[in-house]
């Protein structure tokens, strides 16, 4: 084996090497060395990613200026997908919390459960009637959200929701207990909401003002949740 | 003077004395930041400070001066400037650091037309004869807004907003916040708020699209006898309390449906030629539409 193909192999090998370069390694002093530093550096880069380090938001601030007056990035209209950006990551730059992964999942859920919601009513396009298979078959249960008042979804969610509030909340460090009781007092507030809406839903299945009160509710606590990730990234650095 | 009044005397001067000791000792940690930077054009200056007051006014100057008192050690502030962008951070140093200590106050001085972005969880947040986008984050800090201009972004928690003389366009919206908007210039406001409570007094421009919402609490607009508006009013079970003369179908659109909503009370209509929209909506709140004294 040349050392070019070597590194071409190291390049994209993410685990033990392949036997033949293995072999190779071992015979070729500089690409032994290449792959010491290599493995050096990867070892490195797991503890810190273990720490959660990420580098302070001046940095990203920074960076954005320089790329900004080198015309590589430009200033643009926040559409719906950097919208959902800022209300799963909070702070434009700022990096999710690995440890809260499963936070960022159900917000991203509920996210696509709500743009589900707004998305154009297509009636026709979601009868019984339609053949199984083709691409209306792939959008039908995002649309079936719409047409249909999921409760055993809304119920997931909420739960979902309230593992992962009740996670985030406890990874507050003791000095944000005022503001810990701040998100729970909101909390309550809305997990109310919800039980007053969920009643009238039952009492009027129909009604699609009540649903959209709702789903409303149910958005409030999403970016309850949000909010709280958010506040939980304020680390002593 | 007897026995029982000289001891209440040194109890009461060792108590004075105590309180002195503690109020220089907090004194001594209190700790002062001071800084300047040159800017042209419009400046962008973003405040990251979870516990404190943060003051913003305009000065005629080219240059963002920032004051910053800290309440103990454990905590720094940091900031950046890039180009005319400015970084304002409030950081604890130590993970042991207090609510208290983390608290730092802040008075920023900014050239007229500056483009703010300000994150405060907890302490008042005022801005002054600023003229330029704004953005807000707060979990429970109020807002208050006074002769401003611009794009206004809030999102609060539980925190309320008051915006005097206001003028642009407006997104705000809390879960348990209060929200004011007095003697407002916008054509654009949308504001929604769960349980609290939204007031709207002002004039409706022409051609303004105004949409406030709840969920309880009351919404309350105010209108003088020269106003234009086409008003779409519900509440699905609550109250709809109406003083102005709207008439019917002016623009010849349909009233909406509320099936099976035998409860709710709703008011459409046109006053006067119907030149702005205004949407107000509650789920069991109260909607008043007064007439302005």
């Amino acid at each position: 084996m040349q050392c070019a193909q070597f590194e071409q192999i190291l390049e994209q090998a993410d685990g033990p090497l392949p036997a033949e370069a293995d072999g190779h390694v071992q015979t070729c002093p500089t690409c032994g060395l290449i792959y010491e530093d290599l493995a050096a550096i990867r070892a490195a880069c797991r503890e810190l990613s273990a720490e959660e380090v990420s580098p302070p938001s001046r940095v990203w601030t920074s960076l954005r200026v320089q790329l900004e007056s080198e015309g590589l990035i430009h200033e643009v209209n926040r559409g719906w997908l950097s919208q959902l950006q800022l209300l799963v990551v909070g702070t434009p730059g700022a990096v999710p919390r690995i440890g809260f992964a499963g936070a960022y999942l159900s917000l991203l859920l509920i996210a696509a459960f709500l743009l589900g919601l707004r998305m154009p009513p297509q009636v026709g396009a979601f009868t019984g009637d339609q053949p199984a298979g083709g691409v209306l078959a792939q959008v039908r249960p995002a649309a079936s959200l719409v047409s249909e008042f999921p409760v055993a979804v809304v119920a997931n969610l909420n739960q979902t929701l309230n593992g992962d509030l009740e996670r985030v909340l406890a990874s507050f460090p003791e000095r944000d207990s005022s503001l810990t009781t701040s998100l729970q007092q909101n909390l309550g507030i809305v997990d109310n909401l919800i039980a007053v809406c969920e009643k009238s839903m039952r009492e009027q299945p129909d009604n699609p003002v009540v649903r959209q009160y709702l789903y409303g509710a149910y958005q409030q606590k999403a970016v309850l949740l949000a909010t709280a990730i958010d506040r939980s990234t304020l680390e002593v650095r | 003077m007897n026995a029982r009044t000289i001891s209440a005397n040194s109890v009461f001067a060792g108590a004075a004395m105590a309180a002195l000791m503690l109020a220089t000792s907090a004194g001594a940690q209190t700790r002062r930041t001071e800084k300047h930077f040159a800017v042209e054009g419009k400046p962008v200056v973003t405040v990251q400070n979870p516990n404190g007051r943060i003051q913003v006014k305009a000065w005629d100057k080219h240059e963002v001066m920032v004051l910053g008192q800290s309440a103990g050690a454990g905590v720094a502030v940091d900031t950046e400037q890039a180009g005319n962008r400015i970084e304002i951070v409030t950081r604890p140093t130590d993970s042991n650091v207090t609510t208290g200590d983390l608290r730092t106050d802040y008075e920023i001085s900014v050239p007229t037309e500056t483009e703010l972005q300000v994150r405060s969880d907890r302490g008042n947040v005022t801005v002054d004869s600023v003229h330029g986008d704004m953005s807000f984050d707060s979990v429970a800090a109020d807002v208050a807004l006074q002769d401003v201009e611009g794009y206004l972004v809030i999102k609060t928690i539980g925190g309320s907003l008051v915006c005097t003389r206001c003028a642009g366009r407006l997104d705000a919206n809390s879960i348990s916040g209060n929200f004011q908007l007095v003697q407002p210039v916008m054509d654009n406001v949308r504001v929604q708020t769960s349980s609290g409570n939204i007031l709207f007094d002002g004039s409706f421009l022409s051609r303004g699209i105004y949409v406030l919402k709840n969920y309880s609490g009351t919404i309350e607009v105010r209108f003088s006898s020269n106003d234009s508006f086409d008003v779409n009013a519900s509440s699905l079970f609550g109250n709809v309390i109406n003083q102005a003369p709207v008439v019917p179908d002016r623009h010849k659109m349909r009233a909406p449906k509320y099936p099976n909503s035998a409860m709710a009370q709703s008011l459409f209509g046109s006053m006067n030629e119907g030149h702005a929209k205004v949407e107000l909506s509650s789920f069991n709140g109260t909607i008043k539409i007064l007439k302005r004294d």
